[in-house]
């Protein structure tokens, strides 16, 4: 037998037994008689969902059943397959109706039985929040009761609402398992359909929620499919009534995992995501999850000491000092990698290697935590991003402190911590908590491995974390404007600075020296409704002073209208504007045909007579001053640096410390545009003279190529 | 050169919200020209003015509320007699009671307050959290649906708990979600995107988008109501074309200028009630001129006052 056999042949049997029940009924009470279920406006809720029409009557059900066969195709296409599973769903709803026929009461606690609107409106607003994760249907037996009771409690710890059909229910109750829609646990009842009173829960959900039209049955399907996160458990001998009652479930979006191996097998099911073998019960529940895409919040980090900010800037004297890791003595290396998923399994946490116990007081010792992430939507782009959060994430955790990073970090576990029980997995348990919770919009699984061994510490930094960190250098250097599609808006100032937005480019990185191209990438992907959004350059205007329509238009929108065109490359025509977060200023110099920068940290005087504060004044607050520009320390070296003006052979002074900072990438840049060599030593820092007269002597000691340049104005 | 008078008329408006039910229903927004600009077109329904009354009772109150109050003593008599203030629109109940570092009333006990409010009056009503996002999550849930029926405006969803109070006001309840952000365009708008997201209706949305005295930063405020009302009538932004109410009076009654006692005020500031009712009247006519499409009040002075203002300029 095939998939369509089985639930062709399960959907026949349903709408049999349906058509008999229903002309008994009408043999008994007459084709006027009222059905109703009970303490709903929603008349039979699935029915009416699905086709817009109230039913009243034994007689209108019985029309109603011949609207239904119209859906019950029988082409061996999945379509067909899917509006069967439809049709055997709607047909229990009318079964269980007749159940309820002359204000009868079917249903006897534990059951419910159908459920009241009242309870969908209660239960749906933690569903919407996301305080009830996720909704598990089990239906079936489950191998042995302890198994049952094993698989809800599963569930029940992380906030899913448990729905419960058939002989399930008496294998909890045979182990005294409480229930009830308190500790959300509702058996429904032991017929398989019942089922249907967990489906008209979802169906009512997206009628009161969702503001579907009853009717409308492909806006029906796509709301319960997006919004509830609800799911199949199909235990034990899958009969054709349930493969039917599946195929329903599976239309709804909802998907099945069943641990029926033979039959599964006999009827070669293949529905990708949809249709999940689990032949091990124990895994139902990470299985489920995943086939859903429900991420659960992890509240409680199982560590023995405390996780919060407010440890994040604890230091350890030498003397509290159990072990420390020091990447500068030693091998030391933290390092995020995206795998494949069948390479993760997820909340794995590995120590390599021996444990703090093992280490002598007070010694120097070396680590690699390697998070290893995997994800539909992960991207390697996003590694960086996550690795950078690794800082925080240690040091909130109390007792242990934490510097650097890459494989320069240097880590210590104060005494306290270690009496408390901290060891070296719980550095897993913290970086494995605050991914899943931070990032979860694209980590599906994460997994920790923590290496203490001289050698693989060893191994790890030289062959795979270095080479990481070089390819990951080289795309950043490589990266240029031109080779990306999409730039990124940034507004996180505008609190402060109202009309300011930054454009972010690979070349370009925010004026705050915060936000480079990949941050806003991945700010805009984990938040999408957030600061960071998608802005297009598909309509260049100018590529000299790199103006284009979609930029323009994206300033317009994101400053509210205050701005209205900006280029990306010119600081003299419609430079972009500064909030006053920016890490330097650069201003013209008149004398000299060049620039002036000013870093933040800089407090002396410069040659265009303010000092950095004094610039600060007239640069920022978004508006657009010629002439002045606030950026981003790494801006200095790019090509794209004043690049409508000449570029950076503009740069006259910086302070010295600022000079070193940039030193070598500046040179390369200069070499590479200009083909001179030493650039930085032509430009003069506050050792060589604040003074503008000055200035020009000394440029033109060392033949700086700006005066010999167009005038800037 | 002789004037020229140019309408800046546009063709967004904002969204016209109704609240409560019956003859008394309200309706916030409707204009598609700046604050009062009569002179251009239409202003939509001009703004209505709401008395705050507290689950507190009258305790602490200034002199002129508690006259005004003189003889209520329970909850729903006093509610009665807010409807009944000369220049009202709506009674807005706050349910300061509420706040886990305050009084920490239960939910069961706020609600019954709610309830016993609403049963008194048939005016429309405002529910205001008591400024927990966490307990208002819960407690603003409750109170949508202990009102079923009522078309009532619950506040706040602030980012911490819109879920919560959007799912049960907005969708399960069908009420109004007041949508509170802190004097930042951009997060009012981030907050209205991801309230409707989550399936409310933009009509369904009210804004409170921050305010504070005159005085005491303001200048944000009127920047931020300013700026989004430019945004939803010059970019006809979606986002930013809900009405906006601001609760005017639980700022301006805290201030020292409403609060110091003659005896305790530098010389010349005189008689504190009149201070009390100056604060409030500046401040909620600026945010009317900027943009407030309801304003919050609890002096009858106050009140009078902005209803009369409101009466002239309208």
């Amino acid at each position: 037998m095939t998939l369509f056999d089985v639930v062709f042949s399960g959907n026949d049997t349903v709408c049999g037994l349906t058509e008999g029940a229903i002309n008994d009924a009408i043999a008994k009470y007459g084709e006027d008689k009222a059905v109703a279920l009970p303490d709903t406006a929603y008349s039979l809720p699935c029915f009416y969902a699905v086709t817009g029409t109230k039913i009243t009557t034994l007689g209108e059900m019985k029309a109603g059943l011949e609207t239904i066969k119209t859906l019950q195709g029988r082409n061996k296409r999945l379509g067909d397959v899917f509006n069967s599973g439809v049709a055997t769903a709607l047909e229990a709803e009318f079964i269980e109706t007749l159940k309820y026929i002359d204000g009868a009461q079917p249903y006897e606690a534990p059951c419910s039985g159908h459920v009241s609107d009242a309870i969908i409106r209660e239960l749906g607003v933690p569903l919407v929040t996301g305080d009830i994760p996720g909704v598990a249907v089990i239906l079936g037996k489950a191998p042995t009761a302890d198994d049952a009771v094993a698989l809800v409690k599963s569930y029940q710890a992380q906030g899913i609402l448990v729905t419960l059909v058939g002989d399930v229910i008496d294998q909890l109750m045979e182990k005294g398992y409480k229930t009830g829609a308190n500790v959300r646990v509702i058996p429904l009842g032991k017929d398989v359909t019942a089922v249907v009173h967990v489906v008209s829960i979802a169906v009512r959900a997206a009628l009161i929620f969702g503001n579907i039209e009853p009717g409308d049955a492909a806006g029906l399907m796509k709301y319960t499919f997006e919004r509830v996160p609800a799911f199949v458990n199909a235990l034990g001998a899958l009969n054709p009534i349930v493969v039917a009652a599946g195929a329903g479930a599976i239309a709804l979006g909802f998907p099945v995992v069943t641990n029926d191996v033979e039959t599964a097998a006999a009827v070669n099911i293949k529905v990708p995501k949809s249709l999940i073998v689990q032949p091990d019960i124990e895994k139902f529940n990470a299985t489920s999850l995943e086939a859903r895409d429900i991420k659960i919040k992890i509240t409680n980090i199982d560590i023995p000491v405390a996780f919060a900010s407010a440890f994040e800037g604890e230091i350890i004297r030498k003397g509290d000092m159990q072990v420390e890791f020091d990447g500068s003595r030693v091998d030391c290396v933290e390092l995020v990698q995206m795998k494949e998923m069948a390479e993760v399994e997820d909340h794995k946490i590995e120590v390599i290697g021996p444990d703090f116990d093992e280490m002598p007081v007070g010694s120097k010792q070396q680590i690699a935590y390697v998070v290893e992430v995997a994800g539909k939507n992960m991207q390697a782009d996003f590694e960086p991003v996550f690795e950078r959060k690794f800082h925080a994430y240690v040091n909130c955790i109390e007792g242990v402190m934490h510097t650097g990073q890459r494989d320069m970090i240097r880590v210590r576990i104060s005494k306290d911590a270690y009496e408390a029980g901290f060891r070296a997995k719980h550095i897993g348990e913290v970086l494995y908590a605050q991914i899943k919770n931070e990032f979860d919009a694209v980590v599906d699984r994460c997994q920790v491995k923590i290496y203490t061994k001289p050698e693989d510490c060893t191994k790890i930094r030289h062959e795979v974390a270095i080479p990481t960190f070089d390819k990951r250098d080289e795309r950043l250097a490589s990266m240029t404007d031109e080779a990306v599609d999409v730039y990124y808006s940034c507004i996180m100032c505008q609190a402060f600075s109202p009309s300011h937005v930054c454009v972010v480019t690979p070349e370009r990185l925010g004026l705050c020296g915060a936000v480079s191209w990949f941050d806003a990438k991945a700010t805009n992907q984990l938040d999408p409704a957030g600061p960071c959004q998608v802005i297009t350059k598909e309509k260049l205007i100018d590529e000299r002073i790199g103006e284009y329509e979609d930029v323009n238009e994206a300033v317009r929108k994101f400053s509210q209208g205050a701005l209205e065109d900006v280029s990306l490359y010119s600081i003299m025509e419609k430079p972009m504007t500064s909030c006053g977060c920016f890490e330097c200023i650069c201003g013209i110099e008149p004398f000299t045909n060049g620039v002036c920068i000013a870093n933040r940290e800089y407090v002396g005087g410069t040659p265009l007579g303010m000092t950095f504060n004094e610039l600060a004044s007239m640069t920022g607050g978004g508006v657009q001053t010629p002439g002045f520009m606030g950026h981003g320390k790494h801006f200095i070296a790019s090509k794209k640096f004043m690049k409508a003006e000449g570029g950076v052979a503009r740069i006259v002074w910086l302070p010295k410390d600022l000079k070193e900072q940039v030193r070598d990438n500046l040179n390369k840049t200069a070499k590479e545009l200009y083909g001179i060599d030493n650039f930085v030593d032509m430009i003069a820092d506050e050792t060589i003279t604040t003074d503008p007269e000055e200035l020009v002597g000394y440029l033109t000691e060392k033949g700086h190529p700006a005066l010999t340049m167009d005038p800037m104005m | 050169m002789p004037f020229n008078r140019k309408p800046q008329k546009f063709s967004a408006s904002i969204n016209e919200v109704e609240i409560g039910t019956g003859d008394k229903v309200i309706k916030l927004g409707g204009a598609s020209v700046f604050p009062f600009y009569t002179f251009d077109g239409s202003i939509g329904n001009a703004p209505k003015v709401g008395v705050e009354i507290s689950d507190m009772g009258l305790e602490g109150e200034p002199a002129g509320v508690k006259e005004y109050y003189a003889g209520c003593t329970t909850m729903g008599e006093i509610a009665k007699k807010a409807a009944e203030m000369e220049g009202a629109d709506f009674v807005a109940l706050r349910l300061d009671g509420g706040d886990p570092n305050g009084v920490n009333k239960s939910i069961e006990e706020l609600i019954a307050v709610v309830k016993e409010v609403a049963d008194a009056i048939d005016a429309p009503l405002v529910v205001e959290g008591c400024k927990n996002a966490e307990k208002d999550g819960e407690l603003l849930t409750k109170a949508a649906e202990a009102l079923q029926g009522r078309n009532v405006l619950l506040m706040s969803a602030k980012e911490e708990n819109y879920k919560a109070v959007g799912a049960a006001a907005g969708l399960a309840y069908n009420q109004k979600v007041g949508a509170e952000s802190a004097v930042d365009i951009n997060l009012a708008k981030q907050l209205n995107v991801v309230t409707t997201q989550l399936g409310v209706k933009a009509e369904s949305i009210v804004m409170n988008v921050g305010t504070a005295t005159v005085g005491y930063g303001y200048d944000y405020v009127i920047s931020t109501l300013d700026r989004i009302r430019a945004a939803a009538l010059t970019q006809d932004d979606k986002m930013l074309q809900m009405p906006i109410i601001t609760p005017v009076a639980s700022e301006t009654w805290g201030v020292k200028e409403s609060t110091a006692d003659e005896a305790d005020a530098p010389e010349g500031w005189g008689d504190v009630e009149k201070r009390g009712v100056s604060m409030e009247v500046q401040t909620a006519a600026a945010d009317l001129v900027s943009g407030s499409d309801a304003v919050i009040l609890k002096h009858p002075a106050s009140i009078a006052a902005i209803a009369k203002f409101i009466k002239e300029l309208a």
